[in-house]
């Protein structure tokens, strides 16, 4: 089945004109496309240049070399309004005018349909009511866009995004700077808006987990290339690793979707318990920095350097055994058990020991 | 404060209010004329006191009608500039506009002393002339003013930048009247103490015409300002036309400013507060309201600075621009606190 393309990137090069004759690329040689009913998330480290090719896409800065077609057209063959008709933007500067209601900057949104003197017809307050009402913002039509939260306001700027009635919508970071419930739904909307009206959906996003489980295609950008493909492939690509080279704490872990801080590891742990008490205490101890081998046969070694020969050793060598009691907790370490009863003192006296061992 | 709910009832009432003061401008004055006198001099020319009707149709209506008009452009000009700098301080006189206005009409001043031996000043060419070189040197002005001022989004940097440029051309103006003859710097001079009761009845032939296409095109670019409170990329995301917007409010703040700079030498902060009583009683940012909005809120301001600077019972009249620098600098000082915490217009 042939794709239905919305979005084509032809080899192009983004980046600054300074004047007329020096050019600063910030990225050269993207190849990536975006086809219609996709939600497309851009992932990429700060300063990697997500905001200009995104910019670049949304035709405020023309490429620097390359083809760029909206739908099998060139970009820079579209006049001004038709392109308007073709595709809306969100950045991300936080608009804050004072007195505009939410119903008045979702209907400028209809500015490329509108007359000269921008009178809005019926339709279009129709169109405007239903953005309003796809964004969840029934009810918050005549409050002033400085006067709501910043999730209200980003639904709003989706909103006046989704009136202007384009297929591919372009949005820089909507979910920067918003606590989790509004990140989610943001990206259900947006999820939403993908299915039920076959909309192309590009965005930029800091957040792995939610594209890796939401967006049909990922465009990542690296330090040396710009690769695509879906979730899936790219989780086990290998290149999330890539995406930050400089960093040795990260690593991802891909049945999370996400990346995790590595940990340095002081020891290991005999874990004897069970339901959700070890899956507590396994946590817990993963935090400390312990690694967890839970329910092995109790040895009750008397040694930190004996550990039983199916655990793999690995330096540094201290070896606890926890194991559970009715009411409690018992921690064997050198021979020497300690009881305690409760999960954050267990912690506590895991942490002596490590602090102890350390010295 | 939520004044006009319903906007048209607020355009009866403050056309009501401006008829009003527009009225009462025409009886205060020097010699004293009673509202009957007047309409009956209004109305039947003929057969009035031939005195009254001089005074009335020579100075007092043509001075009003100045009034309303130089209120209603200033306005209009603050208004465009607040939106497309998307800074709530701008207005004509901070930015320098109004300097590039006098700096037009003084190069065309102290200039046609040495072309023509002479000023050309007070024919109806002249004011043409006048007008002209305003509208030259506000535009100028504005075309620097939009390259430095549209990158930067601070309150203050723009206050800064506009007193440097201000600077920069009192500067000029002082070195061009040190080179002048005597004769043209007494022209000069006398242009820079106008006022609104400075415009004779020819100047208005010059001026409503102006002054009325500078505010057609500010009315016709609504749609387009609307966008720009959005911002540039937004504005441009939405598919507008940038070059020809900036070409449009570039051309009625050039005309409105300067137009009345020619005639009435500087008149301050009207620009600049005047947007901000319009926003705050029709509680609407959307241009298509504003705008007619701000031509009769700056129109009412003017007459009331106008019959203010009359003081009753005195014989002289006050600099109109010391009255409107009075009256609207602690408004342009609260608008300062009022936009410290919330950032934009």
């Amino acid at each position: 089945m042939q794709a239905d393309f919305y979005i084509q990137c032809k080899g192009i090069s983004i980046g600054y004109k300074d004047r007329s004759t020096t050019s600063v690329v910030v990225k050269k040689d993207i190849s990536l496309h975006a086809n219609r009913g996709e939600m497309v998330a851009l992932i990429g480290g700060n300063g990697i240049g997500k905001s200009t090719l995104l910019k670049t896409i949304a035709g405020f800065m023309p490429p620097l070399a390359g083809e760029l077609l909206v739908r099998n057209r060139p970009l820079s063959g579209f006049p001004a309004v038709e392109l308007a008709q073709e595709m809306s933007f969100v950045s991300t500067d936080i608009v804050r005018v004072a007195n505009l209601t939410v119903r008045e900057l979702v209907g400028l949104g209809r500015f490329p349909y509108t007359n000269w003197f921008g009178q809005l017809t019926d339709n279009d307050q129709m169109i405007i009511d239903r953005a309003i009402l796809l964004t969840g913002l029934t009810g918050f039509e005549n409050r002033p866009i400085n006067r709501i939260s910043d999730g209200e306001r980003q639904r709003a700027m989706i909103a006046r995004a989704l009136a202007q009635d384009t297929r591919v919508m372009v949005l820089d970071e909507p979910t920067a700077f918003l606590d989790i419930s509004n990140k989610y739904e943001i990206v259900r909307i947006l999820h939403q808006l993908v299915l039920e009206q076959d909309k192309c959906i590009i965005f930029s996003t800091h957040d792995l987990n939610t594209s890796l489980t939401m967006a049909d295609r990922i465009w990542l950008m690296l330090e040396d290339r710009v690769v695509e493909g879906i979730p899936e492939e790219m989780a086990s690509s290998g290149y999330f690793e890539a995406l930050f080279p400089n960093n040795q704490h990260l690593s991802f872990d891909l049945e999370k979707d996400d990346f995790r801080i590595k940990k340095e590891i002081y020891g290991k742990v005999n874990l004897v318990a069970s339901g959700e008490k070890l899956i507590m205490a396994k946590k817990a101890l993963e935090r400390l920095g312990f690694e967890v081998f839970p329910n092995l046969p109790v040895t009750q070694s008397l040694s930190p350097s004996v550990s039983p020969s199916s655990i793999p050793s690995v330096p540094p060598s201290l070896y606890l055994e926890i194991i559970q009691q009715p009411e409690g907790w018992n921690i064997v370490c050198q021979g020497i058990t300690q009881y305690v009863t409760t999960l954050e003192e267990l912690c506590r006296s895991i942490k002596n020991i490590s602090t102890q061992q350390g010295s | 404060m939520k004044l006009f709910r319903n906007s048209t009832i607020g355009f009866v009432l403050l056309m009501g209010v401006l008829v009003f003061l527009f009225l009462l401008d025409l009886l205060s004055g020097s010699v004293h004329i009673s509202l009957y006198q007047s309409i009956s001099t209004l109305f039947h020319s003929s057969s009035s006191d031939p005195q009254i009707a001089a005074i009335l149709f020579q100075f007092r209506i043509p001075k009003a009608i100045t009034a309303v008009l130089a209120g209603a452009a200033l306005s209009v000009a603050g208004l465009q500039m607040q939106t497309i700098f998307r800074n709530p301080v701008a207005g004509p006189d901070i930015l320098g506009i109004s300097s590039g206005a006098s700096l037009g009409v003084a190069l065309f001043v102290l200039s046609a002393g040495w072309v023509y031996g002479g000023t050309p000043l007070f024919s109806l060419a002249g004011s043409w002339s006048i007008v002209l070189a305003a509208w030259f040197g506000a535009g100028l002005m504005m075309f620097l003013v939009v390259i430095l001022a549209s990158r930067l989004r601070d309150l203050m940097t723009v206050l800064i930048l506009g007193i440097l440029i201000s600077g920069a051309i009192m500067a000029i103006v002082s070195v061009m009247q040190y080179f002048s003859s005597e004769s043209t710097l007494k022209s000069f001079i006398v242009w820079t103490m106008g006022s609104l009761g400075s415009t004779t009845r020819d100047q208005l032939w010059v001026l409503v015409p102006s002054v009325a296409a500078g505010l057609l095109i500010a009315l016709v670019s609504a749609k387009f300002l609307d966008a720009f409170l959005l911002g540039e990329n937004y504005a441009k995301s939405m598919g507008m036309n940038i070059r020809l917007a900036y070409l449009l409010t570039f051309a009625s703040t050039s005309i409105l400013a300067g137009s009345i700079t020619a005639f009435c030498g500087p008149i301050g902060f009207v620009g600049i507060i005047v947007p901000h009583l319009a926003r705050k009683l029709f509680h609407s940012p959307l241009h298509s309201k504003l705008i007619p909005a701000t031509m009769l809120m700056g129109a009412i301001v003017m007459v009331v600075g106008d019959l203010i600077s009359q003081l009753p019972g005195y014989a002289t009249t006050l600099p109109i621009n010391s009255v409107t620098s009075l009256l609207g600098i602690p408004v342009v000082v609260w608008i300062i606190f009022q936009h410290k915490k919330i950032g934009a217009i």
